[in-house]
C-alpha cells in the first residue's frame, strides 16, 4: 500500500515518466506538449509489451484467480 | 423587410451541420467530398471542443464485416444496456454498428490514426462499452485532425457561433439564428437541410462531482458546451425528444482527482476495492461488467470505500500513463501537479446513487433515416436517443453526409418566413437589453438544484410536482432577467435557457413514467411495468402545447442488409 503523509493525504511531489519525455521532447524541438506527446508515446510504447499476448492474458487471467479466491474467501 | 436588414450577416448553404465533434465533423467531410456546400458552426474551437477536446485513447467494438442483424443480435446477448432494446429503434442501432469497418477506413481517410506505429489496430477484447472488442487509439490530436481535414474539403467553419434557433416554414427547417459568442454578430444561416450534432445533455444536476468516466478537466461544469443545445432548438421548433426521464446515474470518485475511467479499464486488468482498513471487496466496482449497473454497497464494503490500482504490473501502469495522455493530457498533468499519482494512491468512491447527465438513453427522437419529425432537420450521434460512443457517433456522421446528395436531390431552396426571423431575433437578443439582472451563471444554479434535489436518483411523484413548480417559478421571475451583458454572457444566457426548457422536460417525463426501468428511479412504482416494455416516452410541441406521450418501437428487420458500400 502506498504511504500517506502525516496528515493522510497523498500531497508529495512526483513527475510521470511519460510526462518527463513529453516535456523533454517538447522542450528540445520547441513544439507545444500535445505535439510532443504524439512522439512520446511512441517512444514510451517500446517499453511496453504491448503485443505481447501470452504476457497479457496471464496478468488478467493472474488477476480475475485473485478476484475469485477473494470472493470466494468473503463468501460473495 | 428582407433578412439581410434584420441580420448582421446571411449564410446560405445546403447543409447547415449544428456541433463540430466526432459526429459533425465526418457528416461535414462527407457532405463536402460528395459535392454539397456545407457550412458548420461550432459554438467553442472546433479544433479542440466537445468532450473529444482533450482527446480519446479507446474506439469501442469491432464487428465483422457485412454483420447480419441476426449476427448482431447474437453478438449484444447478454449486455444488459442493450439487450432489451429498450432505449431505441434497434435498426437505427445495426446499421450504426454494421458501418464500423467502413468507419474505420473512412477516418483513416480523413487523417485520423487508427493503427499504431507497427501499422496493425490495437485490439484488445474486454468487457467495455459493452463487451465487445476494443481498439485503443492514440488520438490526443483526433480533433485538430478533423478540423484541419473538414477545413481542407472546403467546408465553411463557423467558429464561435452559437445556433440559437431553427427557422422552419410550412413545417420544414429552412435554416438557423445564430450568434457569434465572440462579437455578438446576429445571423441567420439558410440550408436545405440542417443536421444537428450537439451531443447530449450534461448540465441539469449539481456538478461538484463531475463523472467519473469522462471529462476529467477538474472543474464544475463539464463539459463546458454540451448544454442540450441540440435538443432545445428541436423541440422547440416542433421536433420530437424521447426518452427524457432516464436520468444517468452511477457511483463516482468522491475525491476525484481527474484520472479518467477509461484510461484504465480499458486495459481490461480489474481495479481493487478496499474498505478503509485496506481489506479487499469484491472487485470491479468501478471496472469492468459490474460497474455502471449499480451503485448499490456490498456486503463489508460500507463507506468509506476505494479503488486501487496499486496492485498492476509496472507493464499496466505505463499503458494507463499513455492512455492517460491520449485521452485527457491536461487531467494527467493536474494530477502530478496536485501530488496525486495513480500508480499507487486510493481513489474513494461515492456510492450515493444520484444522478449526473442526461445520459445515453435521451435525445432527439429520429426515424431510420436520421430524419426529426421535421423535414429536413436531421440528428446524428449522441445527440440522438440511444446512441452514444465515438464510434456509432463517427459512423453516424458519414453515413448521413453519404446520403445527402440524395436526400437534397428534390428539397426546395429554403424561403425564410421573415416574420418568425424577427421574432427569433428578438428572443435570442433580449438578454442584451437587460441592464443588472440574473447572471446565467446563477440561474443555471438553481435549475441544477431543482433537478438534482427534486428529480434526484430516486424519484416520487410528490418531489416531481414541486420541482416542476419551482422550475417554473424560476422561469417565470428570473428567464426574462438574464442578463447577456457581453457576447459570452449572450451565449450563457442562451445556454441556460435551453437548459430550463430540458430541465421541465425531464421532470415532465420523470412524472408520466409511473414504473422504474432503466436509469428511471420510482420510489413510489419501483418495479417496471410489463405494459411498457420497448415502449418511449416522446415529448414534443404542438401548436404551442406539450404534448407527451408513449411510442411503441420498432422490431429488428430481419431482412436488413447491411449497406453494400459499406462492406
Amino acid at each position: 500500500m502506498a504511504l500517506r503523509d502525516e496528515n493522510g493525504h497523498y500531497e508529495s511531489q512526483f513527475e510521470y515518466p511519460l510526462w518527463k519525455l513529453i516535456k523533454q521532447i517538447a522542450d528540445k524541438k520547441d513544439i507545444s506538449y500535445s505535439k510532443a506527446s504524439e512522439e512520446a508515446i511512441l517512444e514510451y510504447g517500446k517499453g511496453i509489451r504491448y503485443r505481447d499476448e501470452a504476457y497479457y492474458k496471464a496478468e488478467v487471467d493472474k488477476r480475475n484467480k485473485e478476484i475469485i479466491e477473494s470472493r470466494q474467501r468473503q463468501g460473495l | 423587410m428582407s433578412a439581410e436588414k434584420l441580420t448582421d450577416k446571411v449564410v446560405e448553404t445546403d447543409v447547415l451541420v449544428v456541433g463540430g465533434g466526432i459526429a459533425g465533423c465526418p457528416a461535414a467531410y462527407k457532405a463536402a467530398e460528395k459535392g454539397l456546400k456545407v457550412t458548420l458552426a461550432e459554438k467553442s474551437n472546433t479544433s479542440r471542443s466537445g468532450s473529444a477536446g482533450q482527446g480519446i485513447d479507446h474506439f469501442s467494438g469491432t464487428f465483422p464485416r457485412g454483420m447480419t442483424p441476426a449476427d448482431f443480435q447474437n453478438q449484444i446477448k447478454g449486455v444488459s444496456r442493450y439487450e432489451g432494446q429498450d432505449g431505441i429503434d434497434p435498426n437505427i442501432r445495426y446499421e450504426l454498428h454494421a458501418a464500423r469497418d467502413w468507419t474505420i477506413s473512412e477516418l483513416e481517410k480523413m487523417g485520423v490514426p487508427m493503427r499504431w506505429d507497427d501499422g496493425k489496430f490495437m485490439v484488445i477484447d474486454v468487457a467495455f462499452h459493452g463487451g465487445w472488442p476494443v481498439i485503443h487509439v492514440h488520438w490526443q490530436n483526433v480533433k485538430p485532425i478533423m478540423a484541419k481535414a473538414v477545413r481542407e474539403k472546403g467546408v465553411n467553419i463557423l467558429e464561435r457561433t452559437m445556433i440559437v434557433d431553427l427557422l422552419t416554414n410550412n413545417g420544414r427547417v429552412v435554416g438557423a439564428t445564430a450568434i457569434n459568442t465572440r462579437s455578438g454578430e446576429f445571423s441567420i444561416i439558410k440550408a436545405k437541410a440542417v443536421i444537428l450534432a450537439t451531443a447530449k445533455c450534461s448540465r441539469v444536476f449539481e456538478g461538484e462531482n463531475p463523472l467519473f468516466w469522462k471529462y476529467k478537466y477538474n472543474y464544475h461544469w463539464c463539459p463546458a458546451s454540451v448544454s442540450g443545445d441540440g435538443w432545445a432548438m428541436a423541440y422547440r421548433a416542433g421536433a420530437e425528444v424521447a426518452s427524457l426521464e432516464q436520468s444517468g446515474r452511477a457511483s463516482r470518485m468522491r475525491d476525484d482527482k481527474t484520472l479518467s475511467w477509461g484510461n484504465f479499464r480499458g486495459w481490461g486488468i480489474e481495479s481493487k476495492s478496499l474498505n478503509w482498513k485496506g481489506e479487499e471487496g469484491a472487485s470491479g466496482v468501478m471496472m469492468g461488467r459490474r460497474s455502471g449497473q449499480s451503485a448499490a454497497p456490498q456486503p463489508g464494503m460500507n463507506e468509506p470505500r476505494y479503488n486501487t490500482l496499486e496492485h498492476l504490473p509496472e507493464d499496466f501502469k505505463k499503458r494507463i500513463e499513455v492512455a492517460y495522455v491520449d485521452e485527457r493530457m491536461v487531467s494527467f498533468i493536474i494530477s502530478q501537479q496536485r501530488g496525486f499519482d495513480f500508480r499507487k494512491a486510493w481513489f474513494e468512491l461515492q456510492t450515493e446513487n444520484r444522478p449526473m447527465q442526461l445520459h445515453e438513453p435521451c435525445g432527439v427522437y429520429v426515424g431510420a433515416d436520421f430524419q426529426s419529425r421535421l423535414k429536413g432537420l436531421y440528428a446524428i450521434g449522441d445527440t440522438i436517443y440511444g446512441v452514444h460512443n465515438v464510434a456509432l457517433c463517427a459512423a453516424n456522421g458519414f453515413i448521413i453526409g453519404e446520403r445527402l446528395p440524395e436526400i437534397l436531390r428534390n428539397t426546395p431552396d429554403p424561403v425564410l418566413d421573415i416574420g418568425q426571423v424577427e421574432a427569433l431575433k428578438q428572443a435570442a437578443m433580449a438578454p442584451t437589453q437587460v441592464k443588472d439582472g440574473t447572471d446565467p451563471v446563477e440561474l443555471e444554479c438553481a435549475i441544477r438544484y431543482a433537478c438534482t434535489r427534486y428529480v434526484g436518483g430516486q424519484k416520487a411523484e410528490g418531489k416531481l410536482r414541486e420541482g416542476i413548480r419551482r422550475l417554473g417559478s424560476l422561469r417565470r421571475e428570473f428567464l426574462p432577467k438574464l442578463d447577456g451583458y457581453n457576447p459570452h454572457y449572450l451565449m450563457r444566457s442562451l445556454e441556460v435557457r435551453n437548459l430550463m426548457d430540458i430541465s421541465e422536460l425531464h421532470m415532465q417525463a420523470s412524472l408520466e413514467r409511473k414504473e422504474s426501468r432503466l436509469s428511471h428511479n420510482r420510489l413510489d412504482y419501483p418495479n417496471p411495468d410489463p405494459a411498457l416494455d420497448k415502449m418511449i416516452l416522446v415529448q414534443r410541441l404542438e401548436n404551442g402545447k406539450p404534448v407527451i406521450e408513449f411510442r411503441k418501437l420498432p422490431e429488428l428487420d430481419m431482412s436488413l442488409k447491411p449497406d453494400p458500400s459499406w462492406c
